[in-house]
């Protein structure tokens, strides 16, 4: 790796990264919808994650980007240029799938030449791109070795290289770190993100992780159903989720039942007055009178103090190292997330009547949902 | 040796062993009930089998006791199991085999590849349960088949006049067509599994790599499915080899099979005192067999750990 | 993703080309013993419902079945015992039980047949007047020859280790022991109550491929001279063409369709496999 960055050089004498765009995607197989209308963009040398739970469509997504699902309608853009017709050997996108996908004939430089060979590349010039790439990699030593004989993680490596090895405009990832053990995820999920900006391709990469979708991408596009729920970067998907499902999938929430104030655009919750930073869909034909209404919290929002008068009770505790997180059950019955620094928990035992209060911030707010309480996203 | 598939194959043996000396019950499983339990195969397989190989042996390097002097060491048997009208046969079976296993082996890909990627289970089912029946169930009912439809009198034969355009069942093409109708349906049952195990990523990671639907086929499959071709021609070849029902059904057939020629002399069609010279034939085919085995055996490892 | 990559017209015609050669000499056989096909000949079905009244069809099939009854017990009950020893207490037996149960395929069934004819002869010249005679005789009994369970029993044995080897495979059998094991079975109730039931699948499968070489095969019976099924059909075809062909066509369309069901048997334990 000591030669990095003249290698990066050559490799990114490429054009660099294209701009992506899916226009109304349709595509469902029998009765299932998989695609219904996605509209997304991407912008080149952008890292956009597709996230969702699964059968939402965010494979086919990407195998239609790569040319192995045909949409029913809607188009694909690369460039500006219209390539929902072009056959999948003839697009200019490499892809790394979830696993396996090595040839187990081949050797590993043999794997990250092969589609040089398709293109016609003399043997030498395939043979110096393939170690460059190899080097890349950090797997020059393994050039001789079959599949078989490496290792889950360092066959990924290899399959990058491959997909890599034609200078693509865009670079699609199939979950490829889903087969590998937490500790492989977590170094390969780094240098996958290093590579990327280095080399400023255009990648989209699916994944069900949302911790690894929130680390490593620019932006984050939420899907669900086959439609795109929301697309933002990491923080604000966190921060201002668009929709109640955003909301409720990336990280955890929960929902404290509040009654909207009159049309000030505040919400009463847990004896306070909050202002209102945004209000979901849904929570719309509410905002007028003085509805019941939920506030979604984030966990470490919530503050909580032992109080003998208190009307909530925890029921729960959960350690997760620094802090641990509390299920305190409210007078309603509707039970709320909340963390605390673990230091504290002497003074809040389990069973202990305890007061929650919020901080004086602006809340989101959606409509009132029956027995609900704090869900875990993922 | 035509019974040698099934649409499971043994890719999926290797993952045992590792796991052996695991749980606290085993201690109570004692040692030689460990060894009992193999001892009834083991002994049937080494008596039996050591019987009729170990008389075999001898009789194909000895003189008939009947003969004057009685059983004395030669080398005549083996030497005249390959000469001849003996060695005639043994080259007709060669031929025969070597034929119509390639053109199973050339026609049964794309039937079974057809038949792994159908969407439809239930097609998949029969051609599987059939391919099952041809393979093993065979000879002489498929031979029967085959006379009453392209023999002398076949309906075939009498609708279109075939015997006037010079068609003859008894010859070697005629054996080879219908060779090929339990040949073709054991290679289906053994490309099945190799074809399962090819997977579909490797097929988009070519396409993806700029390879179109007969690169992948030429520089991906194929290459994977080699060893399994390979090992599926040597085992068509030896059922071919071996197949002996169809032949004789097929009463006047006019090719020199090394089985008919066995057969024959241990009926004591030809010469008395063949018997030995019967023995030597047949220590010739195991020995081809052993061959091809052999052959089939490292092609079948190396397959296994590919598709594994 | 199959229609974007196979072309159609190629799997059809694959299929329709297979099926013709496949289905067309069994046609042809059905419309030669019913007459249909023949020129000048009477059409009717006399061939069919001739069968079961034929001389020795019922004796020949009769034995075919004893014979068929008995390999397979003596498949099973060789394999099974050997099979699970191997996997469970004696690992290392493993390559010998391999090698000994795909031994049979270096031994073509007519070099077989040249083998069991010489031990037989062999026999009858050294061993008369001794209890061993009586042995050799009980072998040959014609009733129920013994010799031919051996040589089947030799024959069928790569082809059962396979298939009962790949249902073993199939399921984690030290654990279901160890399972057992732990809820205080005994030995021989474990074999009984949980290994054998987890292979029933596989057992089946075993028991079926072995009647279906049973009731096909030739060469060993006509040799050794004995006439179940397979030799039956033979020696009618010469007085009756029609009733052969008609026999042949029967027992291959019976076979499959119990094969057919015993794949779907054994399929329907299974769940569904999604992907």
């Amino acid at each position: 790796m000591t030669d990095l960055t003249s290698t990066l050089e050559t490799i990114s004498r490429t054009r660099t990264g294209a701009t992506v765009e899916f226009r109304g995607l349709q595509r469902s197989f029998g009765a299932t919808t998989a695609l219904d209308g996605l509209d997304l963009t991407v912008e080149p040398g952008e890292l956009v994650a597709l996230l969702g739970p699964s059968g939402c469509g965010k494979t086919t997504a990407l195998r239609t980007l790569a040319g192995f699902e045909r949409p029913d309608s809607g188009t694909l853009l690369v460039d500006g240029e219209d390539i929902t017709g072009v056959p999948a050997h003839r697009r200019d996108v490499g892809m790394v799938f979830q696993s396996y996908s090595l040839f187990p004939h081949l050797t590993a430089i043999d794997n990250v030449a092969f589609g040089l060979r398709m293109s016609g590349v003399g043997k030498a010039a395939r043979r110096a791109r393939s170690a460059e790439l190899l080097e890349l990699v950090g797997l020059p030593q393994h050039a001789g070795r079959f599949p078989h004989q490496l290792s889950g993680g360092q066959q990924q490596r290899i399959a990058l290289a491959r997909a890599l090895a034609l200078r693509p405009r865009v670079l699609l990832l199939d979950e490829p770190l889903s087969a590998l053990d937490a500790q492989v995820r977590l170094t390969l999920r780094e240098e996958i993100r290093r590579l990327q900006q280095q080399l400023g391709i255009t990648t989209l990469f699916v994944t069900h992780d949302q911790e690894e979708a929130l680390s490593m991408a620019d932006r984050v596009a939420v899907m669900r159903a086959g439609r795109l729920e929301q697309c933002a970067p990491p923080a604000e998907l966190y921060e201002h989720p668009a929709t109640a499902f955003v909301a409720e999938f990336v990280g955890v929430m929960s929902r404290i039942p509040a009654r909207s104030g009159a049309d000030d655009g505040t919400v009463d919750a847990l004896g306070r007055t909050l202002p209102v930073h945004g209000r979901l869909p849904g929570a719309a034909e509410v905002a007028g009178g003085t509805g019941e209404v939920d506030v979604l919290v984030r966990p470490e929002a919530i503050e909580v103090t032992a109080d003998g008068k208190g009307t909530s009770r925890i029921v729960g505790a959960t350690f997760l190292g620094a802090t641990t997180r509390l299920t305190v059950r409210l007078t309603d019955g509707g039970e709320v997330m909340t963390d605390v620094p673990t230091h504290a928990m002497a003074t809040l035992p389990v069973g202990a009547p305890v007061t929650l209060t919020l901080p004086d911030r602006p809340v989101l707010v959606d409509r009132h949902r029956r027995g609900n309480s704090g869900r875990d996203g993922s | 040796m035509s019974a040698i598939q099934t649409a499971g194959g043994d890719s999926r043996t290797r993952s045992y062993g590792s796991k052996a000396g695991l749980g606290p019950p085993r201690r109570r499983v004692p040692r030689v009930a460990g060894w009992l339990g193999a001892a009834p195969l083991l002994v049937f397989t080494a008596v039996v089998f050591g019987l009729v190989l170990g008389t075999m042996m001898v009789g194909a390097f000895t003189t008939p006791e009947s003969a004057p002097g009685g059983a004395r060491l030669t080398g005549a048997n083996m030497s005249a199991s390959l000469h001849g009208p003996y060695l005639t046969a043994l080259i007709g079976s060669v031929k025969l085999s070597a034929v119509s296993a390639l053109i199973a082996t050339v026609v049964g890909l794309p039937i079974a590849h057809v038949v792994v990627t159908s969407r439809f289970r239930a097609l998949r089912e029969a051609v599987l349960a059939a391919s099952g029946v041809l393979a093993n169930f065979g000879g002489v009912p498929l031979a029967f088949a085959f006379v009453a439809t392209l023999g002398n009198a076949g309906v075939l034969t009498s609708q279109f006049h075939l015997l006037s355009h010079g068609w003859n069942l008894y010859s070697f093409w005629g054996l080879t067509l219908v060779y090929l109708y339990f040949l073709i349906p054991l290679m289906v049952l053994t490309l099945t599994p190799a074809l399962e195990g090819l997977r579909r990523q490797w097929r988009e990671a070519a396409r993806n790599n700029r390879a179109n639907t007969f690169r992948y086929w030429t520089h991906v499959a194929l290459p994977i499915l080699m060893p399994s071709l390979l090992g599926g021609y040597v085992l068509l070849f030896g059922t071919a080899f071996s197949a002996y029902a169809t032949a004789a059904a097929m009463v006047g057939s006019s090719v020199p099979l090394v089985t008919m020629q066995i057969a024959d002399a241990l009926s004591g069609n030809v010469l008395v005192g063949q018997g030995n010279v019967a023995l030597a034939l047949g220590v010739d085919m195991v020995l081809v067999a052993g061959l091809i085995v052999a052959i089939q055996l490292p092609l079948q490892r190396r397959s296994a750990r590919w598709l594994a | 993703m199959a229609r974007l990559t196979t072309p159609r017209y190629g799997r059809a015609a694959v299929l329709l080309l297979t099926g013709a050669y496949f289905l067309v000499p069994l046609a042809c056989a059905v419309a030669f013993s019913t007459g249909v096909g023949v020129p000048g000949q009477h059409i009717g079905f006399e061939a069919y419902t001739g069968i079961f009244t034929a001389g020795g069809f019922t004796d020949s099939l009769a034995l075919t079945l004893k014979l068929a009854t008995a390999t397979i017990v003596l498949v099973l009950g060789l394999l099974v015992p050997a099979l699970v020893t191997v996997r469970l207490a004696a690992p290392r037996l493993r390559t010998l039980v391999e090698i000994v149960c795909l031994l049979p395929l270096v031994v073509p069934a007519v070099a077989l047949v040249a083998g069991f004819s010489a031990v037989l002869r062999w026999g009858s010249d050294h061993v008369a007047g001794t209890p061993l005679f009586q042995a050799l005789v009980a072998l040959q009994n014609p009733d129920f020859p013994l010799v031919l369970v051996l040589a089947y029993t030799l024959m069928a044995l790569p082809l059962a280790y396979r298939t009962l080897d790949t249902g073993l495979a199939a399921i984690d059998l030290r654990m279901l022991v160890e399972a057992a094991r732990a809820c205080r079975a005994p030995w021989s109730r474990t074999l009984l109550h949980v290994v054998l039931p987890n292979l029933r699948g596989a057992l089946l499968n075993t028991a079926f491929l072995t009647l279906a070489l049973v009731l096909g095969e030739y060469t060993v019976a006509a040799i050794l001279g004995y006439q179940p099924f397979a030799v039956w059909i033979l020696a009618i075809s010469g007085s009756q063409a029609q009733m052969s062909v008609a026999v042949s066509v029967m027992g291959l369309l019976v076979t499959w369709m119990l094969l057919l069901a015993v794949a779907t048997a054994g399929r329907a334990r299974r769940p569904k496999e999604t992907s």
